[in-house]
C-alpha cells in the first residue's frame, strides 16, 4: 500500500459522499451483535447477494447503539433512505434482499429507524 | 418515493387497522405517484398514540384516531402541505459525535474511514495549525474528559506539552471497568481509527512519539479491531517516521488489561503498562508531569480520544456550541435496567435525565414506576425520581450525589430495593479493593458488613450512622478514587431513600421483595382457588396438596425463589 500523502488525503477530504448506484447493507457486528446472532445473519445476506449475481456491498459495521433490537441490518438503496431493520433472522435477511434490495419494497414490522441524511 | 410510516407508539398494535384505512382513503383520493404506506416496529415516538410519518417532507403527526386519517391522506399525502393540529414537533435529541461512525463504516477497512472525513483533523493539526493555535481550538470547545473526572483536556495536554522531556507518552484508557457500561467497548469496535486519530493528535501536540491503548483483555474483538486499525495505519504512513511529510513521528503498542477495576486508574493503569502490579499511587506528582517511566504522560479516555478529529475538522466553536455552560459536546450512555430501549445512545450535555428515559429510552420497561437513575457504577450514586428534571453535567450529578461517570447508566424502578443495590456496588468494591490503603481495604468490607445486616433485619436503627461515619472516612482517607468514591452508592441510596433502610431495620420488610432473608412466603388460604400453579412451578417441590384441600408451603424446603409468587394468578401468595 502506498503511503498516504496530503494531496491524496485532501481529496478524501473532498470527496462527494454520495455514491449513486450500488447499494449498501450493513450489519452490526459488535460484540452485542454477534451474540445476538449477527454472524449468521451476515452469511445469509452474502450467500443471497451471491446466489443472485447481485452487486451489493455487504459490510461489517460496529455498534448503532440500539443493542435491544439487535441483530441490525441497515439497507441504503435504490434512492431510498437508509432503513435499519432490527431483530433480523436469517429468514428476514433474504427478504430484505428480494424484497427491499431488489424492489424497493420496505418490510413491514420490523423497521426500527429511517434516516434521510445517512445515505452515503 | 413517497413513504408513509405507521406506528401505534401505545404498543396497541393498531397499525394494520390503520394502514387499511390510509390506502383506502388513498384509493379514494386518487393518489398518483409511487409511495408505499409501511408499518414500523420503533419510530423514536414514544406513548403518543398512533403516529404517521411522511417522507421525504418529514410531516409528522402523533395521537391520531381513524377519523383523522381523510384530511390527513388529502392534505399531507396528496397535496404535500402539512396538517396543522395533530403534527408532532419533537426531533430526534440524540446527537452524535463520538458515534458517527459507529454501525456506519467497516471498522475493519481504513478506506471506510477515510471515506467519512477520517484523519482530516490529524491533517489539519499537523499541517496547517501552529501547535498554540491547536491547543487554543481545543481550549475553545471546551471538551472535557469523558473517562469520569471531567478534567479539561487542554489543560493537561498543556501541562504535559510545557515540561522538556526526551520520551513522552500517550495512554488510552480503555480499561472500562464500571460494570454494566460498555461505551469505550463499542467506540473500540466500531471505530478504531477516531480513536487513534485523537491520539496521534495528542501525541504530536505534547511531544510524544508513543502511544498505548490499554485495553482489558474481555474485550478480545475490541483488541483485533484496533490491532487491525494499528496495521493499516502503519501502511498508509500514518504512524511511523514523518508522516504525511510533517516531520512527526508516532508509534503505538497495545497492553491488555487483565480485568482488575483499580487499573482503569490512571496511576494503577501506568504502573501496569511497565509491567508491575496494578497498584495506585498517590497524586501528584500527576501524570502529565511524570507518568509512565517517570516521564511526562498524557491518559485519556477512549471517548475524549473519539471527540478529537471532530473537534479540528469542524473546529472548537462548533463543538462548544453544543451542550450546556459547563459541559461541552455529548456523552455516551450506556442505558440499561428497567428501560425499554437498553442501548448506547449519545446525547448533548445538559439533556434531562427524563428526556433521555422517556424520549429516548422509550420508557420504563415492565408496569412498575421509575424510582431513581444510577449514574457512575460504583463510584456513582442514585438520583431519585424527583430530580428526573436536572439538566446532566458533571457539576449537576455530583450535587445530587452521584457523578457523570464513565457512562453508565442503569433505570431502576419500584421493583429494585435500594439497600440491595447499595449492597450489590458494595461488593463489588471489596472484590475489587486493591488492599494497599486500610481505608479502603477495611472500610468497604466493613460496608458491607452494615448493608448486609440490613438486608438481613438483623441491624439497629443506630447503625446508620455508624455506617455513615465509615463512608465519610473511606472517603476522606483512601489512597484513590476506587476508596474515595465507593461510599457513593451507600451515601446517596441513604440520602435519597433512608426510609428503605429504616423499614428493613424496623419492620423487618423489603418492600421490592429483593432482600430473601426477610421474605417468608406462605398461601393465603381465603384467596386460594386450588389451581395447583404453584404447586406445579416450584423448583424445589416445597409446595404440596392437592386441588381439593388446597396447598401449603412448607418453610424448611422453601428456597425464596419467589415463582409462586409470579405464577398464582389470584394473589393468594403472601411474601411478607
Ligand atoms: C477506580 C477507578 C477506575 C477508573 N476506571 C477508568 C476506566 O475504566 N476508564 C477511564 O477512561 N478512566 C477510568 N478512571 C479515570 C482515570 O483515572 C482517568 O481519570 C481517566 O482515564 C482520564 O481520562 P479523561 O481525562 O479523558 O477522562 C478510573 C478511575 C478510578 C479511580
Ligand atoms: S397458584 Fe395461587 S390460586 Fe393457584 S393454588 Fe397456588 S396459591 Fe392457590
Ligand atoms: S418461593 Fe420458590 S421454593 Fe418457596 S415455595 Fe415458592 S416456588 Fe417454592
Ligand atoms: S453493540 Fe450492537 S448495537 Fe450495540
Amino acid at each position: 500500500m502506498a503511503k498516504l500523502t496530503r494531496s491524496k488525503l485532501e481529496e478524501y477530504g473532498k470527496k462527494a459522499p454520495a455514491k449513486a448506484g450500488r447499494a449498501l447493507v450493513r450489519v452490526g457486528m459488535s460484540t452485542c451483535g454477534i451474540a445476538a446472532g449477527a454472524e449468521e445473519v451476515y452469511e445469509a445476506l452474502k450467500g443471497a447477494v451471491a446466489q443472485r449475481n447481485l452487486d451489493v456491498d455487504v459490510r461489517k459495521c460496529g455498534c448503532n447503539g440500539k443493542c435491544y433490537a439487535e441483530p441490525l441490518v441497515e439497507v441504503v438503496s435504490g434512492g431510498l433512505p437508509a432503513v435499519l431493520y432490527g431483530k433480523v433472522d436469517k429468514r428476514l435477511a433474504l427478504d430484505i434482499i428480494d424484497k427491499h434490495v431488489i424492489n424497493g419494497e420496505l418490510l413491514n414490522d420490523h423497521i426500527y429507524g429511517i434516516d434521510e441524511g445517512k445515505g452515503e | 418515493m413517497k413513504l408513509i410510516l405507521l406506528k401505534d407508539t401505545d404498543g396497541k398494535k393498531e397499525e394494520a387497522v390503520f394502514q387499511e384505512k390510509i390506502l383506502a382513503e388513498m384509493k379514494k383520493e386518487n393518489v398518483q405517484g409511487k409511495w408505499q404506506v409501511v408499518r414500523v416496529a420503533d419510530m423514536g415516538i414514544y406513548n403518543k398514540g398512533v403516529a404517521v410519518k411522511i417522507l421525504p417532507e418529514g410531516f409528522t403527526y402523533t395521537g391520531l384516531s381513524l377519523d383523522d386519517i381523510p384530511a390527513l391522506v388529502r392534505t399531507s399525502i396528496k397535496e404535500g402541505r402539512e396538517l396543522g393540529e395533530k403534527s408532532y414537533g419533537l426531533k430526534d435529541k440524540q446527537v452524535k459525535i463520538v458515534l458517527r461512525n459507529c454501525g456506519r463504516i467497516d471498522p475493519e477497512n481504513i478506506e471506510s474511514y477515510l471515506e467519512s472525513g477520517g484523519y482530516q483533523g490529524l491533517k489539519k493539526v499537523l499541517l496547517e495549525l501552529k501547535p498554540e493555535q491547536a491547543i487554543e481550538e481545543l481550549k475553545e470547545s471546551g471538551l472535557r474528559g469523558r473517562g469520569g473526572g471531567g478534567f479539561p483536556v487542554w489543560m493537561k495536554w498543556q501541562f504535559a506539552r510545557k515540561p522538556e522531556s526526551a520520551e513522552k507518552f500517550i495512554i488510552c484508557n480503555g480499561d472500562e471497568g464500571d460494570p454494566g457500561a460498555y461505551m469505550d467497548r463499542s467506540v473500540l469496535e466500531g471505530d478504531p481509527h477516531s480513536v487513534l486519530e485523537g491520539m496521534l493528535t495528542a501525541g504530536y501536540l505534547v511531544g510524544a512519539n508513543k502511544g498505548y491503548f490499554y485495553i482489558r483483555a474481555e474485550y478480545p474483538l475490541a483488541i483485533t479491531r484496533v490491532q487491525n486499525a494499528v496495521e493499516q495505519a502503519r501502511a498508509y504512513g500514518l504512524l511511523g517516521e514523518n508522516i504525511l511529510g510533517s516531520g512527526f513521528s508516532f508509534e503505538v503498542d497495545i497492553r491488555l488489561g487483565a480485568g482488575a477495576f483499580v487499573c482503569g486508574e490512571e496511576t494503577a493503569l501506568i504502573a501496569s503498562v511497565e509491567g508491575k502490579r496494578g497498584y495506585p499511587s498517590p497524586r501528584p506528582p500527576y501524570p502529565s508531569v511524570k507518568g509512565l517511566w517517570g516521564k511526562p504522560t498524557v491518559i485519556n479516555n477512549v471517548e475524549t480520544l473519539a471527540n478529537i478529529p471532530v473537534v479540528f475538522s469542524r473546529g472548537g466553536k462548533w463543538f462548544s456550541s453544543i451542550g450546556s455552560p459547563t459541559a461541552k459536546g455529548t456523552k455516551v450512555f450506556a442505558l440499561t435496567g428497567k428501560i425499554k430501549n437498553s442501548g448506547l445512545v449519545e446525547v448533548p450535555m445538559g439533556i434531562t435525565l427524563r428526556e433521555i428515559i422517556y424520549d429516548i429510552g422509550g420508557g420504563m420497561l415492565n408496569s412498575y414506576d421509575i424510582k431513581a437513575v444510577q449514574t457512575g457504577g460504583p463510584s456513582g450514586g442514585v438520583i431519585s425520581r424527583e430530580y428526573l428534571d436536572t439538566p446532566v453535567d458533571y457539576e449537576n450529578l455530583q450535587k445530587l450525589g452521584s457523578i457523570m461517570g464513565s457512562g453508565g447508566m442503569i433505570v431502576i424502578d419500584e421493583s429494585d430495593c435500594m439497600v440491595d443495590l447499595a449492597k450489590f456496588y458494595m461488593n463489588f468494591c471489596v472484590d475489587e479493593s486493591c488492599g494497599k490503603c486500610a481505608p479502603c481495604r477495611i472500610g468497604t468490607t466493613q460496608m458491607l458488613e452494615y448493608l448486609d445486616s440490613v438486608s438481613k433485619g438483623k441491624a439497629r436503627e443506630d447503625d446508620l450512622p455508624r455506617l455513615k461515619k465509615v463512608a465519610m472516612a473511606v472517603k476522606k482517607a483512601s489512597l484513590c478514587g476506587l476508596g474515595q468514591t465507593s461510599p457513593n452508592p451507600v451515601l446517596s441510596t441513604l440520602r435519597y431513600f433512608e426510609e428503605e433502610y429504616l423499614e428493613h431495620i424496623r419492620e423487618g420488610k423489603c418492600r421490592a421483595g429483593k432482600c430473601k432473608d426477610l421474605l417468608q412466603y406462605s398461601i393465603l388460604q381465603d384467596q386460594c382457588r386450588k389451581c395447583g400453579l404453584c404447586y406445579r412451578n416450584c423448583p424445589v417441590n416445597a409446595i404440596t396438596g392437592n386441588n381439593k384441600q388446597g396447598y401449603i408451603i412448607e418453610r424448611e424446603k422453601c428456597i425464596k425463589c419467589g415463582n409462586c409468587f409470579d405464577v398464582c394468578k389470584f394473589e393468594a401468595i403472601s411474601r411478607g
